[in-house]
């Protein structure tokens, strides 16, 4: 079967100095796909992202954006790129019509789709009324909107998004996801790096984990959620957690597993069933002090969490 | 042809970015204000009592040389040893060389641009200079080399340009590449009259070899060396005529011109992008 991958990544090996930032990183991302980017601090997100712009030369591997290398040829790849990054700090000397202006004239777009585009995309993000002052004048969120209206210049097929709400109040927030879920709907790929799991559960259809340098998990996030975790749970909050407790629910014929933070409890079902009253008449046998008690489904989260103690 | 209209797009961002910094503006008033001084000083208290009406008749060379010592370099350092360093600084290179566009073509615009800046700069002073011997002096003779004089004088500045953009790029650092290039150009003051004691005292030609080896002899020299070569009336005003020491000059201002691009090129591609450091 013929690939539909826009964003090939194989293979990626980055050292700085002695340590090992990326180790032989793959990952594929589709067209029309939104993938998100998991991974604690220092996992090697950005590195990821930073190599994919041509920004850092890799030891060793390589990625193809629409079959061109950003880092031999730039101009071929990063022509259909769009890219904002993380707490991005803009030319404070322009002001934001002159700067998407400016951001034009690099992609080699004509004076009309400029000035159209300008006035089209500071709507799009809210700066309209913005648009004629010294970017120096804006405050962090304005900044990063219009980093979003820069990296939408160039009507991209790729957009590379690293960490985009960092630092955004929640309006900010629930206003970049509506515009990711409408440029996904315009047939976007786009690629977001992320801390925020639930964000990325509500708008990614594909996830990719890295975790010290490599990669965990890639592929869809129902694949991933079924892959690390069963799909139900029951959370027990408990005055004191016991090892006789801890065993004895293990040995429930109906728990997959358990896992003990602190004083919570966290049971995995083997399967959807609602059994709290099972659970706490266990817990109540052991001599536990139960203080809550929920059933739930999985999380990103949860998932998220799962697929780092793996890949450690 | 679009890689020359990214290099444009590059060198039209550069010249804003520099004209958006106060203290180059400051810098380009400060120096037609010295300019305008030493005319003053000229032709108030010197001019009249030691110089011939023919040497005053070429003021205009005077005039428009005087900055080349210090102003010219100096904003030639300021210019350029921002141009490089400060998009690290600043994190925005991440912006611009995530853009379709080769990091050669960029260098080349970021050089151009600001290299084209300064020569409007010395146009400027040039045209200031010339005026200004013409109000102070009356008619001058040999105007018609004004505009040999202009592109000498951009030929010979390329030497502390190329040295600052050198450092901007190796260092990525601004305050550092500033300061080594001005270290460079005090330490060449300080030398070059050094060596030439030497000279004059010993009467080895090694001296002078040594001293046309330091930056700021080519940077100085080349524009009055041309002059003297070109206008043969003797005069106070210009020294005397050497056309060896000429092509020197004009050889060394290449040589070192190609060095430091060649350096700064060479950082750019081998190396990454480095991340905001200010």
């Amino acid at each position: 079967m013929a690939s539909h991958s826009v964003l090939n990544v194989s293979n990626l090996t980055k050292y700085y100095g002695k340590f090992k930032a990326l180790d032989s990183v793959s990952l594929k991302v589709d067209k029309g796909c939104v993938y998100g980017y998991l991974g604690p601090n220092g996992a090697g997100k950005t590195t990821t992202i930073r190599i994919m712009l041509g920004l850092l030369k890799p030891n060793q591997g390589e990625v193809q954006i629409a079959g061109a290398n950003p880092s031999k040829d730039p101009v071929r790849a990063l022509q259909l790129v769009g890219y904002a990054s993380e707490l991005p700090t803009l030319q404070t000397f322009f002001t934001a019509e002159q700067l998407l202006d400016f951001m034009g004239r690099m992609f080699g777009l004509p004076m009309q789709t400029r000035k159209d585009k300008t006035k089209q995309l500071l709507d799009l993000v809210g700066l309209k009324e913005w648009g004629k002052k010294k970017i120096g004048k804006y405050s962090k969120g304005m900044v990063q909107r219009l980093s979003l209206a820069l990296a939408l210049i160039n009507d991209p097929m790729v957009l590379i998004m690293d960490e985009p709400t960092i630092g955004m109040d929640p309006e900010g927030t629930a206003h970049f996801r509506s515009l990711f879920t409408n440029l996904s709907k315009d047939g976007k790929t786009i690629f977001i790096s992320s801390h925020l799991l639930d964000e990325v559960q509500r708008i990614c259809t594909h996830v990719g984990m890295i975790n010290k340098g490599r990669i965990v998990f890639t592929g869809p996030i129902e694949q991933m959620l079924e892959a690390f975790t069963q799909q139900w749970v029951v959370e027990a909050e408990l005055e004191k957690v016991t090892e006789n407790i801890v065993s004895s629910l293990r040995a429930l014929e109906f728990v997959n597993d358990v896992k003990v933070d602190g004083n919570k409890l966290m049971i995995e079902l083997k399967e959807k069933k609602d059994v709290r009253g099972e659970i706490s008449s266990e817990i109540f046998k052991q001599k536990g002090v139960l203080l809550s008690l929920n059933l739930r489904k999985v999380t990103l989260e949860d998932a998220y969490l799962q697929a780092l103690k793996g890949g450690q | 042809m679009d890689a020359l209209r990214r290099v444009a797009v590059i060198a039209g961002y550069e010249w804003r970015r520099a004209l958006a910094k106060k203290k180059i503006l400051a810098l380009i008033i400060l120096a037609i204000a010295f300019q305008t001084l030493i005319m003053v000083v000229f032709s108030q208290f010197v001019g009249t009592m030691f110089l011939t009406n023919e040497a005053m008749s070429f003021m205009w060379i005077f005039g428009v040389l005087e900055g080349q010592g210090l102003f010219v370099p100096l904003i030639a350092i300021i210019v350029a040893g921002g141009s490089m360093s400060e998009e690290y600084e600043h994190g925005t290179a991440d912006i611009l060389l995530s853009k379709p566009i080769t990091r050669v073509e960029y260098m080349s615009g970021k050089f151009l641009g600001g290299f084209s800046l300064l020569a409007m700069v010395e146009a400027l002073t040039t045209f200031v200079g010339v005026v200004l011997s013409l109000w102070f002096f009356g008619a001058q003779s040999g105007l018609q080399f004004a505009p040999l004089m202009f592109l000498a004088i951009v030929y010979s500045s390329l030497i502390f340009f190329c040295l600052s953009f050198m450092f901007s790029e190796v260092f990525r650092g601004t305050t550092l590449a500033m300061l080594v290039a001005f270290g460079i150009l005090i330490a060449s003051n300080v030398i070059s009259p050094i060596l030439a004691a030497l000279y004059s005292m010993g009467g080895q030609y090694l001296y002078v070899y040594l001293s046309r080896g330091i930056p700021t002899w080519a940077a100085t020299s080349f524009p009055s060396l041309l002059m003297s070569e070109l206008i043969t009336t003797p005069s106070t005003v210009l020294s005397v005529a050497d056309r060896e020491a000429l092509y020197q000059a004009a050889m060394i201002i290449a040589v070192y011109a190609i060095i430091f691009i060649v350096i700064a090129a060479y950082r750019l591609l081998k190396s990454d992008v480095t991340k905001k450091t200010a």
